[in-house]
């Protein structure tokens, strides 16, 4: 049993992405819980995979195929999860304020996070505050996660939060944000919870995020 | 007499080629093949309209935007009127860019989020007064031909900084300048600002004094604020660029022809878009693509492949006789440190050697999001290093000198001959901050990195008192049109305390 959660950490570390899912149907059948194949198989080999590319020597593309590879496997392991009542790592709402177009940069924090086991609604670019609020009451997310890279568009990060508090739903969230001219002091300045400079960082603090609420 | 046939078989003017005109042929028709297979999507329903009465097909119409596909003959005909020359002049007549093939101008980026500060070498946001102080220290400059703000105003109204930080580069310099805006409202505001600097629209159709920068989104999107500039620019006598900035291996393919391919096609579509609207109107394309890099996820903006891709694409603008917008005196590097150097004299010397036109960004670091004033000192000198080289060896028989040779003979000196002194200034380039003194003499003038020295010409141009360029009455005038645009916006506006 323990040999194909090995092989399917190593499959994930290798970015397998056509094989997972089949390994994990043959875990699930061979016996193991849903639990088992993402705690001992899909994530100690995501969790390699994040640090070897800390440590610069695995690359985005590689990182972006791995968490691929993970996420097949998840599709056939969600259900699963779902039924028995686990709790996954968490959900984040993600999203590029209203008015900005940037994307690459959310598109790698919201990979990031699926590859640390987040489960992500990617609302897009140029988001409305309205569609974020609308977002946190259909997909009951952990976090809710801006990207701005416009001073511009960082008036939009304040008013998405304070839509979020209009709405009545902002105590029911985490919110982060992130890109190229916001910094942890602005972070704090519109009394949000998380601000990360990276892809990398940004998964490493929604982990915190969630566990510190919990 | 004899003719001297060198310099009509080998040119006097030393030069790079990337592309071939075979590999350039491919990657037009490449791009052709993705204006009308793959498509563009675009944002403004009346950038949609004008392209679908000049025959393009229109498909899968959301609310928000349209499929364009773009057939072949369209971009023949856009080709056909599309201007081989731009012009801007600045307020001071005697600053002209004639941008065409192989003509090289240089200038500044716009709108970085941060400034190190001259005085404290501190990383922090950027004010009305840094912007200022780039304008300042662009005038100051021979080898800055035009300019662009470097830091983006943080201490003014947020959304509408581009009239103030129009309004500061006015302060600084008389120089061409190319405008960001937040939206057509803002070009609107700017070029009322414009006009009355240059006086009046006669004056600025005899020579506009701004152009617009322009960025569609890569891959293939073209925003609706995007549209609607171009639009107001083709109406408005405005010549504009139109940059989109592709990124290898995020928003276009890794390969770099790959990369040129769509962001050809990207541009032609603003060259169809701008001719349909108003044959001849004034369009730059170009020119800020380069490659992410794998493990920081950072834009560079120092790589070999970032001067590699703003060659090749200045090669395929050349054979397109279009205008072209390049990028150089840039880097990667958090501070003006040896690294930024060296990324510096690499880009600024590949944009020269190909010819590139409006050449952009001297001055940025850490990605485009950090300008510095030193990198800007250095860069001046780094250009004029690369136009001695530019300017080749003239071989004639005079600059061969066999004469002087055969006069000196063996074991002769040539300190003394008039030969020597007529030519000397013209044919040896100078140093102005570079230290070529021996060991001694350096110590004794003080032992300085080249850093200082780059430094202490900074503080030099900002501490240097000049006579100001707006007169107050026209002063008063311009910073109106900006208050009237801050009263109009005053309910969207965040407290500019945030930005920390
Ligand atoms: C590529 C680019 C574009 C492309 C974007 C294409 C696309 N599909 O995304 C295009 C051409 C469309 C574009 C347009 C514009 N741009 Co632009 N653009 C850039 C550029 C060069 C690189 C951005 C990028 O892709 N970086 C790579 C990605 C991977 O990094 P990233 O986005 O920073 O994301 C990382 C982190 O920030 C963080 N992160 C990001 N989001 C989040 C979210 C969370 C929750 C967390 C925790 C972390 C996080 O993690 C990411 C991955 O590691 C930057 C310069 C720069 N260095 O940022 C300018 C820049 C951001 N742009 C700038 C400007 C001015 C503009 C325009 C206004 C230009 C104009 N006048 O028209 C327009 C605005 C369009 C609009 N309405 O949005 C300025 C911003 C100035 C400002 N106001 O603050 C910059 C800084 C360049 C400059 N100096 O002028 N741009």
């Amino acid at each position: 049993m323990s040999e194909i959660l090995k092989r399917m950490s190593s499959a994930v570390i290798q970015g397998q992405r056509d094989d997972t899912r089949q390994m994990a149907r043959d875990a699930i059948e061979g016996g193991c819980s849903a639990e088992e194949v993402l705690y001992q198989g899909l994530m100690p080999g995501m969790d390699h995979v994040s640090g070897e590319f800390k440590a610069g020597r695995m690359f985005v593309p590689e990182v972006m195929r791995s968490a691929r590879a993970m996420l097949n496997a998840m599709e056939v392991i969600k259900p699963i999860m779902v039924k028995n009542g686990i709790r996954m790592a968490g959900k984040v709402v993600l999203g590029t304020v209203q008015g900005d177009l940037h994307d690459i940069g959310k598109n790698l924090v919201g990979m990031m996070c699926e590859g640390a086991g987040f489960e992500i609604h990617d609302l897009g670019a140029d988001v409305a505050p309205g569609q974020f609020v609308e977002a946190v009451k259909a997909f009951q997310p952990d976090i809710v996660g801006m990207s701005a890279l416009l001073t511009t568009t960082m008036r939009a990060m304040e008013g998405t939060v304070q839509a979020l508090v209009e709405a009545g739903v902002r105590d029911r969230v985490k919110v982060m944000i992130g890109g190229a001219p916001v910094t942890q002091a602005f972070a704090d300045r519109i009394g949000v919870d998380g601000y990360a400079p990276d892809a990398a960082a940004a998964a490493d603090k929604a982990k915190h995020l969630i566990a510190a609420s919990r | 007499m004899r003719v001297n046939r060198h310099n009509y078989e080998i040119n006097a003017t030393p030069r790079l080629q990337v592309l071939s005109e075979d590999q350039i042929e491919a990657i037009y028709y490449a791009s052709l093949r993705v204006l009308y297979e793959t498509g563009v999507r675009v944002y403004a329903t009346e950038g949609v309209d004008v392209a679908h009465a000049g025959g393009a097909i229109v498909e899968e119409t959301t609310a928000r935007s349209s499929l364009v596909k773009i057939p072949p003959d369209m971009v023949d005909k856009a080709r056909a009127t599309v201007p081989s020359k731009v012009v801007v002049i600045g307020p001071d007549r005697r600053y002209r860019m004639e941008l065409f093939k192989n003509q090289i101008y240089y200038g500044g980026g716009s709108d970085t989020p941060f400034t190190l500060d001259p005085y404290t070498g501190e990383r922090r946001r950027s004010t009305y007064q840094d912007v200022k102080n780039f304008a300042r220290i662009a005038q100051a400059l021979p080898n800055y031909d035009f300019h662009m703000s470097l830091g983006i105003t943080q201490d003014t109204a947020v959304g509408t900084y581009d009239r103030w930080q129009y309004l500061a580069m006015l302060e600084g310099t008389s120089k061409p300048i190319n405008i960001t805006a937040v939206d057509i409202e803002g070009v609107r505001d700017q070029l009322e600002m414009a006009l009355i600097r240059v006086g009046g629209k006669d004056e600025w159709r005899k020579g506009p004094i701004f152009s617009l920068y322009i960025e569609p989104v890569s891959p293939l999107s073209h925003s609706r604020e995007v549209v609607q500039k171009l639009l107001f620019c083709c109406d408005n006598d405005i010549p504009f660029v139109y940059t989109p900035c592709p990124l290898a291996g995020a928003t276009a393919p890794a390969t770099l022809a790959g990369l040129l391919v769509q962001a050809l096609a990207e541009s032609l579509f603003g060259i169809v878009l701008s001719q349909l609207r108003r044959p001849g109107a004034q369009i730059i394309i170009g020119g800020l693509m380069s490659n992410m890099d794998m493990l920081s996820t950072i834009y560079c903006y120092g790589s070999p492949e970032m001067a590699l891709l703003s060659a090749a694409y200045t090669d395929i603008t050349k054979w397109l006789r279009v205008p072209e917008y390049e990028t150089a005196g840039c880097s990667d590097a958090k501070l003006f440190d040896e690294q930024a150097a060296m990324e510096a004299a690499i880009n600024i010397a590949t944009s020269g050697l190909i010819g590139g036109n409006m050449i952009h960004d001297v001055g940025y670091l850490d990605s485009g999001l950090t300008s510095c004033p030193d990198l800007m000192v250095a860069s001046d000198e780094i250009i004029d290093m690369v136009k001695r080289i530019l300017q080749g060896i003239e071989v004639t028989p005079d600059t061969m000198a066999l004469d002087v040779i055969a006069e000196i003979g063996p074991g002769g000196h040539f300190m003394e001959h008039d030969h020597t002194f007529e030519r000397f200034k013209t044919e040896i380039w100078r140093p102005k901050l570079i230290q070529r003194q021996n060991w001694e003499n350096w110590q004794l003038a003080g032992g300085q990195r080249y850093g200082q020295r780059v430094h202490a010409r900074v503080i030099e141009i900002l501490e240097s008192d000049t006579a100001p360029l707006l007169d107050e009455a026209m002063f008063k005038e311009m910073r109106r049109i900006c208050e009237l645009a801050d009263a109009r916006h005053k309910d969207e506006e965040l407290d500019v305390k945030m930005f920390v």
